[in-house]
């Protein structure tokens, strides 16, 4: 079979932008991954079930297991990697650990962005509100209770003005 | 991959080149049948670009007019999601697919798509929505009802595109409702889904319109003879009995598969459909 011809996109990526060439056929998640490298983006399910691959498109929490790399063509994308500055925790992050959260963490970066996508619009969600934010978010561990705990406990921190925390390893 | 620089432009493209080149909406279902080999389209016509002309909600003449890239994100932001009449929106967002789905699909695929957990497609025919299709020789509207004719069989060619969706605005004393269960309450594809749209004056139905995501075919469709029994009726618990134990299954085929039995699935449509149709009651007369 006659192979594709590259096209050409550039993708703003936690701020920066990135020229690259893919297939039509390329999704989001394989560009992020493996011609830019930012493998806190993980594929789960591959078909927009899970939400370990979520990350925030032009303000929205998107699959990227569902977009193909073309169409995200001049789009302001952030991923975990871009959440904070380098050496330091987003206050989601720090709650995330505070709470204990953290079992396998294979779900974790879909999960942080989705937490992320809530909090940059309501700073002090319901519990509610919190649980149809993490909706979408499969965790096979099952650490639901803890994500509750944690979106609170980052709300608080953020409302604080306690965004960034250094990590001490 | 073809990526037009407006809807014209697309058009034209499919004119050229449909069936081999294949519209590309949101995805959320292209990219699966792909994956799982189902379809194996030559070229992906990227509709994504066209969002700015193609993604509205606005009120003209006494309709409701919804451009086809619309996603369920961009509905929560209208209208639709507040105004007491048209609150089956809210309903169906509520579970549809998940957070990161629902900021991709749009409107215009769910009719296309056409299966019966096209939700949207469930509601919109309880609206009397007619589908406005576009190609190069034209625009021509036609019942969304005519439009879907089997299980992902839309009666449109292939190079039209679905450009909006029309229904009425609704008149006084009228409301909307959709539900959907499953083991979940999101990410699922419902053991039965029901829409409905009603109107009630003292107490009596005026008029009443119920889908389901199966009646008789493999597509969401009208339950009508138990519309027609329920008319000019009194709305109470006994005629809805009535019209769901003696009616409905006159019309109705369930079948059985791996998520449910047919016979689980006939029951369960009597009881969302009374559930349903009180919740447009309720709704009416100023609740949730």
């Amino acid at each position: 079979m006659e192979e594709y011809p590259d096209i050409e996109i550039t993708l703003n990526v936690n701020g920066k932008d990135y020229t690259v060439k893919v297939k039509p056929y390329e999704r989001l998640i394989d560009v992020l991954r493996y011609k830019l490298g930012f493998t806190s983006v993980k594929e789960g399910c591959g078909r927009g079930e899970c939400g370990t691959c979520a990350v925030i498109m032009d303000g929205e929490l998107v699959a990227s297991c569902m977009v193909l790399a073309v169409q995200a063509r001049g789009k302001k994308i952030l991923t975990l990697e871009g959440l904070a500055p380098p050496g330091k925790l987003h206050a989601i992050q720090k709650a995330l650990l505070d709470t204990f959260a953290m079992q396998c963490g294979f779900c974790f970066p879909g999960v942080i962005m989705a937490m992320k996508h809530l909090l940059d619009k309501n700073p002090n969600p319901t519990e509610e509100e919190i649980k149809e934010a993490l909706s979408g978010n499969l965790c096979r561990c099952g650490s639901y209770l803890r994500f509750i705990k944690a979106a609170k406990l980052a709300a608080e921190y953020i409302r604080k003005g306690q965004v960034y925390f250094e990590f001490k390893g | 991959m073809y990526i037009p620089k407006n809807l014209n432009d697309a058009l034209e493209y499919l004119d050229r080149h449909a069936p081999d080149a294949i519209p590309l909406a949101g995805g959320t279902d292209l990219l699966i049948q792909i994956r799982e080999g189902k379809i194996r389209p030559k070229v992906l016509v990227d509709l994504s670009g066209l969002k700015s002309e193609l993604a509205y909600v606005k009120k003209v003449n006494g309709n409701i007019v919804i451009g086809a890239l619309t996603t369920p994100n961009d509905l929560a932001k209208t209208f639709l999601h507040k105004d007491p009449k048209y609150l089956g929106f809210l309903d169906v967002y509520k579970r549809f697919a998940s957070p990161i789905l629902r900021s991709l699909a749009t409107i215009g695929g769910n009719i296309g798509v056409a299966v019966s957990a096209s939700d949207y497609l469930t509601l919109l025919l309880t609206l009397n929505a007619k589908v406005k299709l576009v190609s190069v020789e034209g625009e021509r509207t036609v019942p969304l009802e005519e439009l879907v004719v089997e299980k992902r069989t839309l009666a449109k060619d292939p190079n039209e595109l679905i450009r909006e969706i029309i229904f009425p605005e609704l008149p006084e004393n009228y409301s909307t409702a959709f539900m959907k269960l499953d083991r979940r309450e999101i990410i699922i594809t419902g053991y039965v889904t029901v829409a409905t749209c009603l109107q009630l004056k003292d107490g009596k139905i005026t008029d009443v319109r119920i889908a389901f995501d199966r009646v008789n075919k493999r597509i969401p469709g009208r339950a009508r003879k138990t519309e027609e029994f329920l008319k000019g009726k009194e709305f109470s618990l006994e005629v809805i009995r009535q019209a769901y134990n003696e009616v409905l299954p006159t019309e109705m085929v369930r079948k059985s598969d791996f998520r449910a039995s047919g016979e689980y699935r006939m029951d369960l449509s009597k009881v969302l459909m009374k559930r349903v149709l009180l919740k447009a009651k309720s709704r009416i007369e100023g609740g949730a």
